[in-house]
């Protein structure tokens, strides 16, 4: 008698058992996820996220859906920490099988939640930077240089898309060659148009810091006499009686300087 | 109805140009929405965007000073010429545009303000930034006495060649420029002792302790002032730079240019 009443018992315990504790880990899952969410929410607004977002396209769009990306990187953090809780309930009501589990957890979900935050870093990092170049070169009123702050945007859109489909393990070969052969092209044209300026700004660090000569000096460069006015990073003012030379500061450097006692 | 309008309606009668100080974003709009004659935006920044836009070097509490150098700038500029019948709106009070004043641009005879602060060789930003440090000095003094100053801005490498150094240059292979956080405390020490800063076109402090030795024949400035002015009138007639003093004896800062002193203000109304 005593042993039929254990074995039900028993029964029950492990019907009980096998649904309820899935039952259970799935609750307390779908909780931490929505505190995470939240937590996750408040610690972004802490960092300064939404004041460092604003004004970027990526944060007008998703305002215009109601959200923010403060709102929809919270999203992400409780859709994760869901699909973890979702799985975890799975493999342990027997559904999923536990290798399949840590699978899932180690490999793809993982790489997705890694490659929507790359892009949306990317998105909005692409913003910023075309927001601060155009800023900072509004004063040039030339066509030709509208095209540059876009130009950065997509660049850094491009990066973000190569590292979130190499995160996805999709094959990135073509596209990393044509990365390759743009920043080569960059550094190639960037050396050339920036020969001069670069000489002149590594013989202006010389300039500035040893000080061969001074404001007030009366020195003679390149044939050009004067008394010094300016000395800047790329540039040395030499004045005289009616002309002002601007010598790049590399010329100084090779012609050498005479200075007058 | 107040019954006022009718002079407001006088006041406002066949203006040829609006200048509006300071106004926020949306006074901006919705001036630009309305107004048919030109409209001029004077600011120390132009924050609004405007197309006709004055820069104040800094925000003047006589109202006279202000609607002066708006006028000028505007003659300047070419936005306005001397007939032209401008109205100012400003704010005096609130945070809204409360005040209007009716006045011909010819109205003031022209003391080369706006000139000093734009055309000048150095570059307005170090002009103004020189004139807030002595303004600063005028304010606070050393150690509650009063001081006298003189910065000389601009045609650095001409001003020293018309000076000799009285002591130690403390700003020798330094790259000090006007403006930085730290020099508001240091030129305050160095004010201690005589002699001249000599400040370059963009703002570099080249040297301080200058004893500044320009002719001084036929350098007229006002009955009364001091050597330190004659000094300062003097230079800037022999160079092409401007120069900014604090008079230790009524404490008023004046600027020079072209040896004539071209304004006055008194440091404890800003």
């Amino acid at each position: 008698m005593m042993t039929a009443i254990q074995r039900i018992l028993h029964q029950f315990w492990t019907e009980i058992s096998s649904s309820l504790v899935p039952l259970m880990v799935f609750v307390t899952g779908v909780f931490t996820a929505i505190i995470l969410g939240r937590l996750s929410k408040r610690l972004f607004m802490a960092a300064g996220i939404p004041d460092s977002v604003e004004g970027t396209t990526f944060e007008r769009t998703v305002n215009r859906l109601g959200t923010s990306t403060t709102g929809i990187l919270s999203w992400m953090v409780t859709l994760f920490v869901l699909a973890l809780a979702v799985g975890l309930t799975l493999s342990i009501g027997g559904l999923l099988g536990t290798s399949y589990y840590a699978e899932l957890l180690r490999g793809y979900l993982l790489r997705v939640f890694v490659a929507a935050l790359v892009i949306i870093v990317g998105l909005i990092l692409g913003d910023k930077v075309q927001v601060e170049i155009q800023n900072w070169l509004q004063d040039i009123k030339l066509t030709e240089v509208a095209l540059i702050p876009p130009a950065a945007k997509y660049s850094i859109l491009f990066v973000a898309t190569l590292v979130a489909l190499e995160e996805l393990r999709i094959e990135t070969l073509p596209l990393m060659i044509v990365l390759g052969g743009y920043i080569l092209l960059l550094i190639v044209f960037g050396a050339i148009a920036f020969k001069d300026l670069l000489a002149a700004a590594a013989a202006g660090m010389y300039l500035i810091f040893l000080q061969p000569y001074t404001i007030g000096d009366t020195i003679t460069v390149d044939e050009k006499r004067g008394i010094v006015q300016e000395v800047d990073l790329f540039t040395t003012y030499i004045e005289s009686e009616g002309e002002e030379f601007i010598l790049p500061n590399h010329i100084v450097m090779r012609d050498g300087i005479m200075r007058d006692r | 109805m107040t019954g006022v309008g009718g002079i407001v309606a006088d006041l406002v009668a066949d203006v040829d140009a609006l200048f509006v100080f300071s106004p926020s974003g949306a006074n901006f709009e919705e001036i630009r929405a309305t107004v048919d004659v030109p409209v001029v935006v004077v600011d120390t920044e132009n924050a609004v965007g405007a197309e006709s836009f004055i820069e104040l070097p800094l925000q003047f509490t006589d109202v006279r000073e202000q609607i002066r150098f708006a006028l000028e700038g505007g003659i300047d500029q070419e936005l306005i010429d001397t007939g032209t019948m401008v109205l100012c709106a400003q704010r005096l009070f609130d945070d809204g545009l409360d005040s209007f004043t009716r006045v011909r641009a010819g109205e003031f005879s022209q003391t080369g303000i706006y000139d000093l602060f734009v055309n000048s060789r150095a570059e307005p930003s170090v002009i103004r930034a020189v004139l807030e440090v002595v303004i600063g000095l005028g304010k606070k003094g050393q150690k509650g006495k009063p001081v006298g100053a003189l910065f000389v801005v601009g045609d650095a490498g001409k001003v020293m060649n018309k000076s000799r150094s009285l002591s130690y240059n403390p700003f020798e292979k330094s790259h000090v420029h006007v403006g930085d956080p730290i020099v508001d405390v240091m030129l305050k020490e160095f004010s201690r002792l005589d002699g001249a800063f000599v400040i370059s076109d963009s703002g570099k402090i080249v040297s301080a302790y200058r004893y500044l030795e320009p002719a001084t024949e036929g350098v007229d400035i006002p009955k009364g002032l001091g050597t330190r002015h004659m000094a300062a009138g003097a230079i800037t007639r022999e160079t092409n730079s401007i120069a900014i003093v604090l008079s230790e004896s009524d404490g008023l800062v004046r600027a020079f240019s072209g040896g004539e002193l071209i304004f006055e203000l008194d440091p404890e109304a800003y």
